[in-house]
């Protein structure tokens, strides 16, 4: 019991210490990123003793600056719900992370070692519940500032991520129809088919759609260009208007954080999780034969390895989208939520359950 | 005017006909429906020269161009002001007058008022073909009078001034020297330009060649805004016009108020001012002006604000009205506005009855006289008192002797004065006043600049200066005109009629004027001599009040 | 100077099939940032292991450390221009004044000493926080006294009041040629 309790916390503290430093790390990726596809450099001043290393002390100087500046707290009589509300939407962020399964589960030493942090059997319900959630801290914060823009700003954001968590919701519901299973663990361990011996059946392959809907919706709502609609940065402004300081830095990287989380998910659900084609408990193996023989713990390891790769060529996509295109006009985006996005999810929950009866059939 | 009618001609000018009285030159007839002849030497209040030849118009029938400013319009003529060959003429004459002419309109005051500068735009815009050197004069600018400055190269020739000098000065200082490409206007040998009204040829010079030493390069014409007033100075009330700059206050050492320019009125000033009344305005911008009320305790003046200032004035004066043994005096000025000396009038005969009124026409200034423009009266409104009954002729009214003979027998209690400062008086009216002040338990002082006798009141109140605040004063004929307010008055200062209205509220009376117009409506109404006047029938020409000549 | 040529875009065709469900107009939007992401990513990298290529991965100019050079049309910070004699070439006309459409110089002018040049400015003031740099005031002066081809162009200052330049700095900064290109050499080198 000690144990598991030791392990589990270990596990959190890994988790949660990784995601933030990546979410750090994408700030500067998002920077470089956007400049490189423009032909820019992109920032690269700060340095430490003079060395630059590309400009990735700026995650460093941008967290001393967020600390350093000004605080402006408006006069309010939501004080406190205006503190806390950068927190809530980034706390339930980082709570979805909870279900995500980064690994196979290892038994040594009669303990089961999977860098999962928890595995319900509702594993995806929950990380749906806990992105749900995070409408919540947007929309206090625009309500609390007490400031029309703000909250003007925080009720796009609310009808926006309301319209667009359905649409996201009826995505994944495809793909768990034929998984047959909410549970994440074996969502991932469903991928391991191979089609044919050589395609494996990942999600994005049985549900192409869903996948193509679900990476959509999820850009909607994590509030990222085209979608950024509540926060409008340049000229409609939104609901962190009145935030300065570390609390607006509290807002920013919610949003980083739940592009990860949004990743993952998608990973999870349509990418194969951790899995790695042709990748068994003995190592590599095509059509009965093995080509690589691993142990185990390598096995283990080149798991989570691949899970990061996948979540980083999705976010990579995500941001290439964010660069590429400008944002909605509000009817736009309506539209496209409620009268493509939803009836297209709800016609491939209707194929897909028909397809299944058919194939059982 | 003689007293015949005079014909009436109908000539056809730029293809209309009109009808002018006969003897009109073809020049004010063109003017008077809306046509601009340029000209440089015709001015309508001199002689005719015809020196410049700017004025030339085609008239049919007639071999060559004519002067406009000479010939005069007749039956049957039919005149081009506009058409190809008086164009041409035009231009050449303007070529012709720019030869010499030097390029100094950076540097030269001028610019922007320039009669070359805009018969250049408008009738000029030719491509200089003079290749040769121009002629240069031995001296650029130099002085020639107090206030005069001369640039010979920049002179035209028009021969205006000399023909001031002559004819409306007659102090012939100017003449033309030289003959052809050297002739020059200059003063005659140990001569100065140094006639009262020598600046007026400053205002005449259609160029930049005479120019106003006190003006110079302060500022440039552009950045002047104007608006029309009556000269403060003396009993003529010229009608003037104030050139002011608020927009850039680095200019002019800060002053707002830049130059007085002469405006014309036919019934009293033509074209004209005197130097003495052209440079009167500097007061106004000096540092000694009073910048808010000031109340003296022990002999240490502090700004209160005009609350506390009033109701101490109000308290005081209502004290010494108690006191049977003493009586309060107000020395009412000639220099202040009609609205100012009716609510003196009333508001202290009726919230302080049995107040003594004194009157003084004294004023600092040397009584110059002349029949041109100048009085002797220095002050801009006496008339104005007088027609109100505020002079010593009318018995309740005692003359400044009578008040310091009460003073030192002790039967002044207080004293309020406006605008004089009797002790800069001269001698014969100032003699004894600076002891005879100390006597009196309280003095009151309203007035624009810090004088020796606000220096002696125990109550200050900073009134604005005639060009901040509107107002009516009447001339010595009579003629009431209004002195506009120009800009706001300086820091907490406030026009006349106003600081008496509010210690008349203070004292406890109900007045409620919003405006000088609205008290000179009041005025009109009570002052039998002003009758029938309110400003809009004033205008800016100005209207003699009724009985004014009785 | 070569022609600027325009792409011409027909927005009175309507729309085809694939350009109105949208997506596939977006891949091709994602393809043309991701092949400039990839081809620059790659000079980049070849950069970064010495190898010289005549393209770079980025056309950024590193500012303060690497100068561009101006052309010779480039109006930097105002100077007052002085005669052969060393006196300032300004007269005080107020031209310039007058027409600074940012209202940022201040001129107050007093007579000189050689009557020939009768008027100079006593002081002459700009507050370059508010100018504009239309010049303007160079265009209209007469004396050709105000000039912006001074070569400084990085002003900054910590204070408003610094950035208000008196008669006194604006006589002592001259004309300093050393970044300023012609027109071809400009042309040969940003084409
Ligand atoms: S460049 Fe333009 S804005 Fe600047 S001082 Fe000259 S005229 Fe004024
Ligand atoms: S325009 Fe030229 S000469 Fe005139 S004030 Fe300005 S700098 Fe001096
Ligand atoms: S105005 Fe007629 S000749 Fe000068």
């Amino acid at each position: 019991m000690l144990g598991e309790l030791i392990l589990k916390t270990i596990i959190i503290v890994v988790v949660v210490n990784t995601v933030l430093a990546f979410g750090g790390f994408l700030t500067w990726v998002e920077r470089k990123q956007s400049a490189v596809m423009q032909d820019r450099i992109g920032a690269n001043r700060a340095s430490i003793l003079g060395l630059r290393l590309w400009g990735l002390f700026h995650i460093l100087s941008d967290g001393i600056k967020m600390f350093a500046k000004e605080e402006f707290i408006p006069r309010t009589d939501h004080r406190k719900l205006f503190l806390v509300a950068p927190f809530i939407a980034w706390f339930f962020a980082l709570m979805g992370f909870a279900v995500i399964p980064f690994s196979n589960t290892l038994h040594v030493a009669g303990y089961e070692l999977s860098l999962q942090i928890a595995n319900p059997q509702i594993g995806i319900l929950f990380a749906f519940a806990m992105m749900g959630m995070t409408i919540y801290g947007l929309v206090l914060g625009g309500w609390a500032s007490n400031n029309n823009y703000a909250l003007l700003g925080a009720m796009r954001g609310a009808a926006q991520m309301i319209s667009y968590e359905i649409a996201l919701a009826a995505a994944v519901v495809g793909p768990l129809i034929v998984y047959h299973t909410l549970n994440m663990q074996e969502i991932v361990l469903w991928q391991a088919k191979l089609w044919g011996g050589w395609l494996p059946l990942w999600g994005i392959v049985v549900q192409p759609l869903a996948f193509f809907l679900f990476i959509t919706a999820g850009a909607a709502g994590t509030k990222r260009v085209p979608f950024d609609l509540p926060e409008g940065e340049s000229e409609i402004i939104g609901f962190n208007l009145e935030y300065s300081s570390m609390r607006f830095g509290a807002f920013m990287f919610t949003d980083f954080v739940e592009k990860i989380l949004v990743s993952c998910l998608a990973v999870t659900v349509f990418l194969g999780g951790w899995q790695v084609p042709f990748l068994t408990e003995n190592g590599f193996v095509f059509r009965g034969e093995t080509l690589l023989a691993l142990s185990p713990l390598v096995i283990w390891l080149i798991q989570p390895a691949a899970f990061f790769l996948k979540v980083c060529v999705v976010i990579y996509v995500l941001m290439l989208v964010r660069w590429t295109l400008p944002r909605f006009r509000y009817d736009q985006l309506m539209h496209l939520g409620w009268k493509i996005m939803l009836p297209l999810a709800f016609a491939n929950i209707v194929i897909t359950g028909f397809v299944l009866l058919v194939l059982k059939a | 005017m003689s007293g015949k009618e005079k014909k009436t001609v109908k000539t056809v000018i730029d293809g209309k006909e009109y009808a002018f009285p006969q003897g009109t030159t073809i020049l004010e007839a063109a003017k008077s429906v809306g046509i601009e002849i340029p000209h440089f030497c015709y001015h309508p209040g001199l002689s005719i020269a015809g020196a410049c030849r700017m004025c030339l118009v085609e008239i049919e029938k007639m071999p060559k161009l004519q002067i406009s400013c000479h010939m005069t319009v007749d039956d049957g003529m039919v005149i081009h002001t506009n058409n190809e060959r008086v164009k041409k003429a035009r231009k050449a004459m303007l070529e012709f007058h720019l030869v010499n002419h030097p390029l100094d309109c950076p540097v030269c005051d001028q610019g922007g008022e320039c009669n070359l500068q805009i018969y250049y735009m408008m009738h000029g815009n030719y491509i200089s073909r003079l290749r040769e050197n121009k002629v240069k004069k031995t001296k650029k600018a130099f002085q020639i009078g107090p206030h005069v400055m001369l640039d010979q190269e920049r002179c035209v020739l028009c021969s205006r001034c000399v023909r001031f000098c002559q004819e409306i000065s007659k102090s012939n200082e100017l003449g033309i020297f030289q003959r052809g490409d050297r002739e020059e206007i200059d003063v005659f040998p140990d001569m100065q330009l140094n006639s009262p009204y020598s600046a007026n040829v400053v205002d005449i010079c259609p160029v930049g060649a005479l120019l106003d030493k006190d003006f110079r390069f302060k500022t440039r014409a552009w950045y002047l805004e104007s608006a029309d007033s009556i000269c403060p100075r003396c009993s003529r009330g010229c009608n003037i016009e104030i050139h002011y700059n608020l927009n850039r206050p680095w200019k002019n050492e800060g002053r707002r108020l830049a130059r007085l320019k002469p405006r014309c009125n036919l019934e009293v000033n033509d074209w004209w001012v005197c130097d003495e009344g052209r440079y009167s305005f500097k007061f106004i911008d000096d540092d000694n002006r009073i910048e808010g009320p000031l109340v003296r305790t022990d002999g240490k003046a502090r700004n209160t604000g005009f609350k506390e200032a009033l109701e101490l004035a109000a308290e005081s004066l209502r004290n010494s009205a108690a006191s049977t043994d003493v009586e309060i005096a107000v020395l009412v000025s000639p220099r202040a506005a009609n609205e100012e000396l009716y609510l003196l009038k009333h508001v202290f005969s009726e919230q302080l009855p049995g107040t003594r009124l004194v009157f003084s026409s004294a004023t600092p200034f040397e009584p110059t006289e002349d029949d041109i423009l100048r009085k002797k009266d220095k002050n801009s409104n006496t008339r104005g008192a007088e027609l109100m009954g505020l002079t010593p002729d009318s018995a309740q009214v005692w003359s400044l002797s009578e008040l310091k003979d009460a003073v030192l027998a002790g039967e002044i209690g207080a004293l309020y004065i406006c605008y004089h400062d009797i002790t800069g008086l001269p001698e014969e009216f100032s003699a004894g006043w600076a002891e005879a002040l100390e006597r009196i338990p309280l003095v009151v002082y309203q007035g624009t600049n810090t004088c020796p006798t606000s220096e002696k009141a125990q109550i200050i109140f900073p009134a604005a200066a005639f060009a901040e605040r509107e107002g009516t004063v009447t001339n010595f004929e009579g003629r009431v005109q209004i002195q506009q307010k120009v800009f706001e008055p300086l820091s907490e200062a406030l026009p006349g009629w106003q600081i008496i209205q509010s210690l008349g509220v203070a004292l406890g009376g109900s007045y409620e004027y919003e405006s000088a117009e609205e008290v000179f409506a009041d005025l009109a109404k009570n002052e039998p001599a002003f009758a029938g006047l309110s400003y809009e029938k004033i205008g800016s020409g100005g209207f003699v009040a009724k009985d004014a000549k009785a | 100077m070569g022609n600027i040529t325009v792409k011409k875009i027909d927005t009175s065709r309507p729309m085809t099939f694939l350009e109105r469900i949208y997506i596939w107009e977006i891949l091709r939007g994602l393809w043309i940032t991701n092949r400039h992401f990839v081809v620059n990513m790659f000079f980049h990298i070849l950069n970064l292991f010495g190898i010289k290529t005549k393209r770079k991965g980025a056309v950024t100019i590193q500012y303060p450390e690497e100068h561009r050079g101006w052309h010779r049309r480039l109006r930097t910070r105002h100077y007052l221009a002085r005669r052969e004699d060393d006196s300032p070439r300004c007269v005080g006309c107020m031209m310039c004044e007058t027409v600074c459409p940012a209202n940022c110089i201040y001129i107050v002018a007093h007579d000189h000493p050689d009557p020939n040049v009768e008027k100079q400015a006593d002081k002459f003031t700009i507050d370059m926080g508010k100018c504009v740099y239309c010049g303007f005031c160079v265009e209209v002066c007469p004396e050709d006294a105000i000039r912006m081809d001074s070569g400084h162009l990085e002003i900054c200052s910590y204070t408003r009041e610094d950035m208000i330049y008196h008669i006194d700095r604006l006589l002592e900064q001259h004309h300093d040629p050393s970044d300023y290109k012609n027109h071809e050499e400009w042309m040969e080198e940003y084409p």
